[in-house]
């Protein structure tokens, strides 16, 4: 395996799957987002989200929490320090990689 | 890879213009109020009690209005804009925005100061309106550059240069000046806040679960 492919075999696979790449995109800009925002943006279903934010949440990445905003419930998920942490390496794996392989 | 994670993040950053309520809400309240202020300003003079009361209660005023109207936007979100596209939280204090921000401050004080020096030579021209004009298209215009991306700001921006022009060669009195100057912008900020509501209820119905509770 040449150097330029042990970097991809590198990058973390929580992260790297497109839907789960996309949640975290969506995070690391904002404070926090609930479930049915993240839905929409993500163009993902109920249980597919579910899922991914299972996944993420598994991983130490996302934190969810039910909540209350006056009278509307709401599941609010928040991109962990470590999350953030990720996220920020996954980048510079990928355009490390990229540059490399032109 | 960047520029794909780019525009999502650009497009989470517009959520919160989607609905129209900041412009519906905040624009045309506050720009309500200072057509106020400085209409009764003028009606009731800058000597008289009622005129030196209102000048030094500006800066209350105007803090007191964006305090009424932050707390009108979050409620109204609440309940129009949460239940149907969902809640977001955007980070309150960032430095890259503070530095941003005081560049645009520093930007926008230093370009009317030109202007001011400009248009000073011309004894016709009522230059505070025409200043104001010019000042509130640019907010606008680094505010779309920066941060909103979105074509109908573009159009508040040619409003308020077209108005401050105008109404700088009517003849009107200073204050009455600026009262209706502030007056039109309220009305084209709600006409085009009121309008971008509309598509959104329209293209966003309250989806079938909230609307049984």
């Amino acid at each position: 395996m040449t150097k330029d492919l042990r970097g991809l075999a590198d990058l973390d696979r929580a992260i790297h799957e497109p839907a789960r790449l996309l949640i975290v995109t969506i995070l690391s800009t904002v404070e926090s987002a609930d479930f049915l925002f993240l839905q929409r943006e993500a163009g993902l279903t109920k249980g597919n989200l579910s899922a991914h934010l299972t996944k993420l949440e598994e991983a130490g990445y996302v934190e969810i929490k039910k909540t209350f905003k006056g009278k509307l419930p709401l599941t609010v998920c928040k991109l962990t320090k470590s999350g953030s942490k990720a996220f920020a390496q996954y980048r510079q794996q990928m355009v490390k990689f990229m540059s490399t392989t032109g | 890879m960047k520029n794909e994670s780019t525009q999502v993040q650009q497009r989470v950053m517009r959520y919160w213009y989607i609905d129209g309520l900041g412009e519906l809400v905040g624009g045309g309240g506050v720009f309500f109020v200072l057509a106020l202020y400085f209409s009764a300003q003028q009606y009731f003079g800058e000597d008289s009690l009622v005129g030196g009361l209102l000048q030094a209660g500006l800066f209350l005023i105007l803090v007191g209005s964006f305090v009424f109207v932050r707390r009108l936007i979050a409620s109204l979100k609440m309940r129009v804009t949460y239940p149907r596209t969902g809640y977001v939280e955007y980070r309150a204090s960032r430095q890259n925005r503070i530095l941003m921000g005081a560049l645009a401050a520093l930007s926008a004080a230093a370009m009317s100061g030109v202007i001011v020096l400009i248009v000073r030579s011309f004894d016709a021209i009522d230059t505070m309106v025409a200043m104001t004009g010019i000042l509130v298209a640019v907010i606008l215009l680094v505010k779309q550059v920066w941060s909103t991306r979105m074509p109908r700001f573009y159009f508040l921006g040619a409003i308020s240069l077209i108005l401050g022009g105008i109404l700088s060669v009517s003849g009107f009195a200073r204050g009455y000046n600026l009262g209706l100057f502030y007056g039109f912008m309220s009305i084209a900020f709600a006409v085009s806040g009121g309008i971008t509501l509309k598509n959104y209820l329209r293209e966003n119905p309250l989806p079938a679960e909230v609307e049984n509770d």
